[in-house]
């Protein structure tokens, strides 16, 4: 498969200097199903609007279905569907009304338009309140439609910027459901970002996990957490600043302990048959008179691998969105 | 060819959203409306006082007031641009072929409809009022086509300030703050000859008095080409400005 995608030496400075893309380059092969993994901040949203035609980059090259994205971006247009991050439904007009304003976007035919918005409105479950309003739509039934939108034209790559951010657990997993049935069945490549552990690990064929503007380690779920090739233990000290050094020591020399490093809670220990270890974790550091607070255990995930590259664990949990003046202008 | 149809499609949706909320279509017209009936209620022994050019008071004030509206709308219509870009809306459309003069074009054209369906309301209603337009249908339709083009050259005021603040209280209150100055120091409202003379001085170069002055002339009195040519000139002037800046803007936007 050739890469419909490629992405080298991506950089993105705003003018009040912050680097949000530092030098970043990955490529999606056609059909592929790809994440962005990272926090909040971490420059996927940026990433995405680069690679859709509506920010300019820094300095770098991408190039997407073979179109230069700053030369040929009326082309690339053509053949990309993009849901961003916030829902962007009209909530005066009707589900169909949207997902065919969107198609005339797109400069369909009228007849061509009314059967693939059938067809879409039956793939999203919308079929029912195709005729009400998106005003009175739930939050997951504006994002299945914000959904269907981007895909009225059969784009061949589709942008997702956070699809389920803020949505209920039934509804996202609707979306996933969608999403693989698209990739699967209408081959259609797929670059999504998250800050969700669980949906990448589930959708993504591969990923990149991002943090701070750069790419900390790339490859598909499974390989990524092999490369852990280890569960851990993540233990918390009473003063962990005092005696954190001791303890890495001590720890160190036991046998199985691939890697220690310190993390948020203090430290975190990556070993093979961790849960053998932990006995004797707490019995070293007892008798060291070092005091525990807390440890636990757990197979590797995502969470590690990210942990293992940045010493930070992603936040998952629901951020009070900040009503933000999306900026769409080009910030040289 | 698919800029026609793109500025089509971008109209129809203003269309759309205007129809469906009839409560803000209702409250837009609720203030020219209450203005024609009081003023002309109120001021009505203006017509014996003093000599109007041509006609009563009642038609005198309608040529004011269906200018008042017009301008009134104008001055909001940044509003949509800035709710199109706070929702993500405008994010949406631009990364889709869609021809991007298209997005303007279409919300200018929606404009200048929605103006002229509300002045052909007002227009009924002091009718109905006894009021009359000399010049008959071709009249009404100049006076429609002059309310139009003065409408697209104040809304560009509204839509540059928009998209450089992206603020809709801005629009509002910059709004607000035009309007009755302009409005009152015009020969929107009363006549020339009533005015002290620094008012006068102030009037004579106020764009909104040109553009009045057509409107009224083709109610009451004809095809006075001497106050209409001038009046469209003046319009063009402003919207050569108006328009530069929201193009400049709109471009620093989406290009």
């Amino acid at each position: 498969m050739s890469d419909i995608i490629t992405v080298k030496n991506l950089v993105e400075v705003y003018s009040d200097g912050t680097k949000a893309v530092d030098d970043i380059s990955f490529s999606v092969a056609e059909g592929e199903f790809f994440g962005f993994l990272g926090p909040n901040g971490a420059g996927k949203s940026t990433t995405i609007k680069i690679l859709t035609t509506l920010l300019r980059k820094t300095s770098g090259t991408v190039n997407i279905a073979g179109y230069d994205v700053e030369k040929k971006a009326a082309a690339i247009r053509k053949i990309i569907g993009v849901q961003s991050q916030e829902t962007t439904v009209d909530g005066d007009l009707t589900g169909r009304e949207n997902i065919t304003l969107q198609g005339h976007f797109h400069q369909m035919k009228s007849d061509e338009i009314k059967k693939r918005v059938n067809e879409l409105l039956v793939l999203v479950g919308l079929e029912g309140a195709a005729e009400k309003r998106a005003r009175n739509y739930s939050g997951g039934m504006k994002k299945r439609l914000d959904l269907a939108t981007a895909l009225v034209h059969k784009p061949k790559i589709l942008f997702l910027d956070e699809p389920t951010t803020g949505l209920d657990p039934q509804s996202r997993a609707a979306i996933w459901t969608y999403l693989e049935k698209l990739n699967k069945e209408e081959g259609i490549t797929i670059f999504l970002t998250t800050q969700y552990l669980e949906e990448a690990d589930k959708l993504c064929k591969r990923l990149s996990i991002i943090d701070v503007g750069k790419i900390v380690a790339s490859g598909s779920p499974t390989e990524l957490k092999r490369e852990i090739g280890a569960d851990s233990i993540r233990i918390t000290l009473d003063n962990c600043k005092k005696d954190s050094t001791k303890a890495k020591e001590i720890i160190k020399s036991m046998t199985d302990v691939t890697e220690i490093i310190d993390s948020e809670e203090c430290l975190t220990v990556f070993a093979k048959n961790a849960g053998l270890l932990i006995a004797d974790i707490v019995r070293a550091l007892d008798s060291s008179d070092i005091r525990l607070s807390s440890v636990t255990f757990s197979s590797p995930s995502l969470d590690d691998v990210f942990m293992k590259h940045t010493g930070k664990r992603i936040r998952t949990e629901e951020l009070v969105k900040a009503p933000s003046a999306m900026f769409v202008g080009r910030r040289r | 060819m698919t800029l026609l149809s793109d500025t089509r499609y971008i109209f129809v949706r203003y269309l759309q959203k205007l129809i469906r909320n009839p409560i803000l279509l209702f409250f837009s017209l609720f203030q020219p409306i209450i203005f024609l009936v009081l003023f002309t209620q109120i001021l009505s022994k203006f017509s014996g006082l003093i000599v109007l050019p041509g006609g009563s008071y009642l038609e005198f004030a309608t040529a004011g007031i269906l200018l008042q509206n017009a301008f009134g709308s104008a001055l909001q219509s940044g509003n949509s641009i800035v709710a199109d870009i706070d929702s993500g809306y405008l994010q949406k459309m631009l990364v889709t072929p869609v021809k991007r003069p298209a997005i303007l074009l279409g919300r200018l054209t929606s404009d200048a409809f929605r103006v002229v369906i509300q002045s052909a309301i007002i227009l009924g209603l002091a009718y109905a009022l006894g009021a009359f337009v000399t010049t008959g249908v071709i009249g009404i339709l100049l006076v429609f086509f002059t309310i139009a083009f003065f409408g697209l050259a104040w809304s560009g005021i509204s839509l540059a300030i928009g998209m450089k603040t992206r603020s809709s209280e801005t629009v509002f209150a910059i709004g607000g703050f035009l309007t009755f100055p302009l409005l009152f120091l015009s020969t929107a409202l009363f006549p020339l000859s009533f005015m002290p003379a620094w008012v006068q001085d102030i009037s004579k170069f106020n764009p909104i008095s040109y553009a009045v002055n057509a409107i009224r002339v083709l109610m009451t009195s004809g095809y006075d080409w001497g106050t209409i040519l001038p009046a469209w000139g003046v319009i063009a002037l402003v919207a050569v400005i108006t328009l530069s800046a929201t193009l400049y803007m709109f471009r620093k936007v989406v290009s």
